[in-house]
């Protein structure tokens, strides 16, 4: 198995989160690197927990989120780039 | 500190002797500055004495506190206090219909705001008739807004008295310290009066449990709404310690906040624990610098208390339980590695023993007290007995009762308990009623099904789902009624509910399952969610 790319965790976050962003008037690809999940309003703070349970589902459970500041755990591109420095691929070799 | 202690204290008195005694001592660390307890004096006594100079003297001694997060809000609940006001804590995540709702009903004549607030005033004073006097002690320039808002007084960072101004006035201990709105289940919030008395008698019990010192630095994860918060701020501060307030976001991801903050009590909602574990914050001795864990608002899992108690392995954990009405925390249980889990029932941590002067009654449903090991309804009285309900006698007669042969006033908590054999903890065993825990907030289902009604929707029914041994997950609405349009229902919701009682789930039905007493049937809805699983 290849190593998870960031752009994948995007890819997956933004897919189940098309609907509240639509609701913003942004599709997936309007969605700067930069973007705040919660201050934006996608999201509130128990929508973070189901999104990184899914996240986290899809991706390799044993991440830990000591290392990501507490800033940066909504914005989509500090939060997908750890997501996928963390994750263990299942067949390194 | 223990012996005689003055009666004649209130709440705002540990804060001023703690600013004599260390003026130069962090008082509360907010948004990446430090306050110490003269700076935070000298803003409290300005505010005070900005409020005393200008704000109106007819209306309750009540002042709104419109502020999260923010030196505003620590200033401005102990400027209240300087003033001999009660605060009244408003929350901008809140929405504004809901803030509006409890600014009216509390009648205050004055609101202190933050900045960030601010931004949020046109909303929250839309159709207020009555003339208010606004103070923002962060804002420079309040001219934008005193146009807008003629009827009412605007003061700004410029406006604000010299802290020598501020003249302490007495305040009898029997008055409101803060009135906290709570879910109720009519639809419209509860204001629970609490009295300086109530809420001394709960911080001295604390210092004196926890040897609370001035090297202390407390977690401050609770809302200003959300009366754990008044732990946080006055315990603390009865003994020259630090409040430290992490921002918004920290509060979802805190384990750097802990080991940065250099926190020595924390105090949490087990949901933060929940959350922290999933998060993989919660490795053992992760946080060897706390001495004490504390976790109080909705039931404490057992799996949570192990890894809390490997991740703080130098501190010693307990579970507080209390209702407002019973003055933040009426009951606690110290988790024992050894013995602990053999005491837990559905895989939840016992609540333990009445604190000191606190006692219980477990009864049935006439309010006779049930054999030992029986499980009732629990009762409890003693000094932290709040006042009651706002304005609201009929909710006061109801849930403070005199039990019969008995000749004390006792609060019906709503909660089941088992009836301790010996020594044996008291043990939670759940909501009597329909009120809810969801991550710790409470929740009355009737408040939920309240707002389905005013959207349109006679056959409503909110159920918590999915259950968890600490309450439930979120909100499922049942409709009974094709022709509902949901997500114009969920919009409604939305602006008048916190986002937290917006059900994440909506069931269009022809009509409601009824039972054979003719009201509606929630076991048959929840069986269907269970099916549906």
């Amino acid at each position: 198995m290849s190593r998870v790319m960031a752009e994948d965790v995007r890819s997956f976050v933004l897919t189940r989160l098309a609907g509240p962003l639509r609701a913003k008037g942004l599709t997936v690809q309007d969605v700067p690197d930069d973007f705040d999940l919660l201050t934006e309003g996608v999201i509130d703070s128990f929508g973070i927990v189901e999104l990184i349970s899914s996240v986290l589902e899809a991706f390799g459970s044993d991440v830990d989120f000591e290392d990501l500041n507490a800033e940066d755990l909504t914005i989509i591109g500090s939060f997908c780039r750890y997501v996928a420095e963390k994750s263990v691929p299942v067949n390194r070799q | 500190m223990k012996g005689v202690r003055d009666s004649n204290r209130t709440l705002r008195s540990g804060f001023l002797r703690s600013s004599e005694a260390f003026p130069n001592r962090p008082a509360l660390e907010v948004g990446g500055e430090v306050w110490s307890y003269r700076r935070l004096h000298d803003r409290a006594a300005s505010i005070a004495a900005t409020l005393m100079r200008r704000a109106a003297a007819d209306g309750p001694p009540l002042t709104a506190v419109f502020a999260y997060r923010s030196p505003t809000a620590f200033a401005g609940v102990l400027g209240t206090l300087f003033l001999g006001h009660g605060y009244v804590p408003l929350n901008r995540n809140f929405p504004a219909s809901r803030t509006r709702t409890m600014l009216e009903r509390a009648g205050c004549r004055a609101l202190i705001v933050d900045s960030q607030s601010a931004q949020q005033l046109d909303h929250v004073l839309d159709g207020i008739e009555r003339p208010l006097l606004l103070l923002l002690p962060e804002v420079v320039d309040v001219r934008a807004i005193a146009e807008r808002w003629p009827q009412h007084t605007v003061l700004g960072s410029g406006d604000l008295e010299p802290p020598e101004v501020w003249e302490p006035s007495g305040v009898s201990p029997d008055a409101i310290a803060y009135l906290l709105f709570t879910s109720g289940s009519t639809g419209v919030p509860k204001g629970v009066m609490v009295a300086h008395r109530n809420v001394v008698a709960f911080v001295d019990v604390m210092v004196d449990r926890y040897g609370i010192a001035e090297e202390d630095r407390f977690s401050q994860m609770f809302e200003m709404t959300f009366d754990l918060s008044v732990f946080d701020m006055f315990v603390a501060w009865e003994r020259g310690a630090c409040v430290c307030c992490p921002s918004q976001k920290t509060l979802i991801n805190p384990g750097k906040f802990i080991q940065e903050a250099r926190l020595t009590v924390w105090f949490s909602v087990p949901s933060v624990g929940v959350l922290m574990k999933r998060l993989g914050l919660l490795r053992p001795n992760r946080y060897p610098q706390l001495k004490w864990s504390l976790f109080c608002g909705e039931p404490l899992p057992l799996e949570i208390a192990q890894a809390w108690s490997d991740a703080a392995s130098q501190s010693v954990l307990e579970n507080l339980y209390g209702p407002t009405e019973l003055t933040v925390a009426c009951a606690v249980y110290r988790w024992d590695r050894e013995t602990s889990a053999s005491q837990c029932e559905f895989g939840v941590v016992p609540i333990g023993q009445p604190l000191s002067e606190m006692s219980t009654l477990v009864v049935d449903d006439a309010l006779m007290e049930v054999a030992e090991g029986g499980a009732g309804e629990l009762l409890m009285t003693g000094p932290q007995l709040t006042l009651g309900y706002w304005q609201d006698a009929n909710k006061t007669a109801a849930a403070f009762v005199v039990p019969m042969g008995l000749n004390k006033v006792y609060y019906r908590t709503g909660d089941r308990v088992r009836r301790p054999v010996g020594d044996q903890p008291l043990i939670y065993l759940g909501r009597l009623d329909h009120q809810i825990k969801i991550h710790g907030h409470r929740v009355e289902l009737g408040e939920v099904e309240a707002a389905l009604r005013e959207a349109g929707i006679d056959a409503a029914v909110a159920l918590g789902w999915p259950m968890t041994s600490s309450g439930a997950e979120g909100i499922v609405a049942f409709l009974g009624d094709r022709s509902a349009d949901v997500e114009a229902i969920r919009e409604r919701l939305k602006r008048r509910l916190p986002g937290y009682m917006v059900p994440s789930e909506f069931h269009v039905l022809n009509a409601l399952p009824l039972n054979s007493n003719g009201k509606v049937d929630r076991k048959s809805l929840l069986k269907m969610l269970e099916v549906s699983v």
